[in-house]
């Protein structure tokens, strides 16, 4: 496993929410397309659940990336807990970048119950933008 | 804490990807005392009925299920632990199925990951916390605002159920707009007709003792939540006893004050005692307090001396504040058309013969300010009217949306001007034309085989120009390439867009109701959930949602009376999910951001105490609040930050 010539595989944390990008997951599974298995999910009811401090903990944590999935805006089951998920991100994407965290590693996108190809391509491209990026070094 | 394990094959779905045997040597080296078990369908019933049992059995406090989503069988397993005698919320479950054998291709690989969500799933449950259901009583009652087609088909079938139902309406009269219209399309059936059948059950039916029907009544608070809500009314006094009065009309002639029916849009008289129209109910008059020459402080008592029933005009009325308490309420307060004042250039409000559609509807009604007789305000018979669709609609200067309605209604007075006045000049002027519907098309074809009907389609209204003129109107419009070309009409009739009615905006305050960018009640979800504002026990029905036909008004004010049939149901307490938000009071700065972020308006401020509190039948649990507090002072329940964080490290591991 310490073949220095083995490729570098990032830890990355997904949240995703319950009603659509889960869901969006899932349809990914029932269509059995492959994708590379470096993102752990966790499910959060809404999108808006995602607390800026569980990021950053996961990062703390080792992961080399972290991925949110929401509804797409206007379709949150909750109504606008997406566009909380949106205006959190785009703070905490600040607060990473004084931490010398580069951007790519913490993604925002939409993802709805349908879109399990989309799902798929997330996956994959967020996989392959941590693996250029190396691991993460932070030090405290 | 004793904790399970319960692995599901699948079949081969999962288990040809991942080897279960090395996910319990994994899982066994961290927690030696864990039981683990495979099982080849959980889901089957042998499979549900061995997980019962080895609950029951064993001594189990934490409970793991690793099989398929839990979006697809969550709630089965959740069942199955408490007919074990588990709480529910004691079971974490792991998409082993969907989001790792289906999808990964390497099965070292999905092996290991497993291993980790297991591991990830083991770390969690191990701080669930026992969920229970709460249970609260909850008043059947319900409340409709506007008596409308809508609010009356609702009403009449929650009376009908047995419930109390109580019915306030701002105008002294039902039947909302349709009973003023003499004709109804698609089919040209008579509107007071239509709807008489359905005022007489309100009034004197089967069911109408469950029917408490308010007129000139408004409600102007509101308090409490789905199941117990308390509504104040204010009605002001009719100075007529509608229950006494016989309706004989004995009272109007004497009467020696006039002025302008509002019911007829100023275009005819009444008196200060009189019917808003004639067949109004309840049958019943009104006096005007305004115009009155005795609530204005003279001395007249012509009325009450004509009135042959004693104590059936009671000038000594006063206005009353009445107090109910109910589970739900139906807004159904109808809409009102857009101000053609606002396009200038059609000439309403400044040239003689330009009407609303509304005014057009009062005119050809037999019961109408002409006794049904078109005819201009000069007395003459028009030769030629001209029918101006998308007033105010498809235009981003306007409204942006399409009513749906008038293309509809503009071909139904093109069929009553031709049956009243045959061969009258009709013209109709278009943005566009939309008649969907199995029956609507009929009035258009109509319309389109009138030979005395033009076709003028114009792509801006601003293009239009109306001007007055002795004999009738000259309607400018750009013609063939631009060529400016024009049309004599007697009478305007302007189809205007539907717009949310005045009151909306502060009746959507009384019931912290959202509003849309248009100002209708926001629906809950345009296609799911049409009937339901997104405040919980708060349902829509007819046009205070959206524009819409008769016939969808009926049928939402339906839909919301089977919300609450099944929802709120006589006997039976309402239950509250625990998987909700609760606040730490003794943790509460009061900043109150988890009031500005909450979708539903669950969280209230107590002023005393100085602290946010949630109120658990609005909760949804969306946990938005949750990750706002900045003092950490609310916990979502089923997604505490320590489960999450807890499945975070242990992923990770």
């Amino acid at each position: 496993m310490k073949d220095a010539n083995a490729v570098f595989e990032p830890k990355i944390i997904g949240f995703l929410c319950n009603w659509c990008s889960y869901a969006g997951a899932d349809k990914a599974g029932t269509a059995q397309s492959p994708y590379p298995p470096n993102v752990n999910v966790i499910r959060v009811m809404c999108s808006g659940r995602v607390d800026p401090q569980f990021v950053l903990k996961a990062f703390e944590q080792g992961a080399d990336g972290v991925l949110i999935l929401a509804c797409h805006p206007g379709d949150c089951h909750y109504k606008e807990g997406n566009y909380r998920a949106v205006q959190r991100h785009r703070l905490l994407l600040r607060m990473l970048e004084s931490y010398g965290i580069e951007k790519e590693r913490c993604r925002f996108d939409f993802v709805s119950a349908g879109e399990g190809e989309k799902f798929v391509s997330i996956i994959t491209e967020m996989v392959a933008a941590v693996r250029a990026l190396g691991p993460l070094n932070v030090t405290a | 804490m004793k904790t399970a394990v319960y692995f599901c094959k699948c079949g081969t779905n999962i288990s040809q990807k991942i080897d279960s045997e090395k996910v319990r040597e994994g899982l066994t080296k961290q927690y030696p005392d864990l039981s683990f078990k495979t099982i080849d369908f959980i889901c089957s019933e042998e499979g549900k009925e061995a997980l019962e049992k080895d609950l029951r059995e064993g001594g189990i406090e934490r409970v793991v299920v690793s099989a398929c989503s839990p979006r697809e069988h969550e709630a089965t397993f959740m069942r199955v632990l408490s007919k074990a005698g588990l709480n529910p919320y004691l079971m974490q479950m792991v998409n082993l199925r969907e989001q790792i054998a289906w999808v990964t291709a390497d099965p070292l690989r999905a092996t290991d990951k497993a291993l980790r969500y297991i591991r990830s799933a083991v770390g969690r449950v191990q701080l669930h916390d026992p969920l229970e259901k709460k249970e609260i009583e909850i008043c059947p009652d319900v409340l409709v605002i506007g008596a409308g087609p809508a609010g009356l088909k609702t009403a009449l079938a929650i009376a009908g159920a047995g419930r109390k139902v109580v019915l306030v309406e701002k105008s002294p009269v039902i039947g909302g707009m349709p009973v003023r219209y003499e004709e109804l399309f698609p089919s040209m059936e008579c509107g007071p007709c239509m709807l008489e059948p359905v005022m007489g059950d309100i009034l004197h039916g089967e069911y109408a003792d469950n029917i408490e029907l308010l007129t000139l009544a408004e409600v102007t608070e509101v308090v409490g939540s789905y199941g117990n809500f308390v509504a104040k009314i204010r009605q002001r006094p009719r100075y007529v006893d509608t229950h006494t009065c016989i309706g004989c009309a004995e009272c109007i002639e004497p009467c020696p004050v006039s002025a302008k029916n509002s019911f007829n849009y100023g275009l005819s008289d009444r008196r200060a005692i009189s019917f808003p129209f004639a067949g109004a109910l309840p049958n019943a008059p009104f006096i005007d307090d305004r115009l009155c020459i005795a609530k204005q402080g003279g001395e007249c008592s012509k009325c009450r001396e004509a009135c042959p029933v004693e104590g059936a005009i009671m000038f000594d009325e006063t206005e009353k504040v009445l107090e109910r308490t109910i589970g739900a309420i139906i807004v159904a307060v109808g809409s009102d058309l857009y101000d053609c004042r606002r396009l200038p250039n059609l000439g309403y409000g400044s040239i003689g013969d330009v009407y609303t559609s509304n005014e057009f509807e009062r005119i050809m009604a037999s019961n109408g300010p002409t006794d049904g007789e078109i005819r201009t305000k000069s007395g003459n018979t028009p030769s030629s009217i001209a029918i101006v669709h998308c007033v105010g609609s498809l235009d981003p200067n306007h409204k942006e949306y399409c009513s749906g309605v008038c293309c509809k209604y503009a071909f139904k007075f093109n069929h009553i001007i031709e049956k009243k006045l045959p061969g009258t000049k009709i013209y109709h002027f278009y943005k566009e034309l939309s008649v969907p519907g199995k029956e609507d098309f009929s009035l258009y074809t109509h319309a389109r085989s009138n030979p005395n009907t033009t076709f003028i389609r114009y792509d801006n209204i601003r293009d239009l120009s109306v001007t007055g003129g002795e004999a009738g109107s000259m309607i400018g419009y750009p013609g063939l390439h631009g060529k400016p070309a024009s049309v004599r009409a007697d009478m305007l009739v302007l189809c205007p867009a539907v717009v949310p009615a005045e009151e909306s905006g502060a009746l959507g305050k009384v019931l912290d109701t959202v509003q849309d960018r248009f100002g209708f009640f926001e629906e809950l979800h345009g296609r799911l959930d049409s009937a339901q504002s997104k405040i919980k026990g708060i349902f829509l029905a007819g046009t205070c949602q959206s524009p819409m036909d008769i016939q969808k008004a009926m049928s939402q004010g339906m839909a919301a009376a089977g919300h609450i049939l099944s929802g709120l149901v006589t006997g039976r307490k309402l239950e509250i999910q625990p998987v909700n938000a609760s606040v730490d009071s003794e943790r509460c700065s009061g900043c109150r951001i988890c009031i500005s972020v909450c979708p539903y308006k669950a969280i209230s401020f107590d002023p005393e105490k100085m602290v946010a509190g949630v109120n658990e039948v609005l909760c949804q649990g969306c946990g938005t609040c949750v990750a706002a507090c900045p003092s950490s002072a609310i916990s979502g329940n089923h997604f505490t930050n320590a489960e999450i964080l807890a499945e975070i490290q242990e992923v990770l591991k």
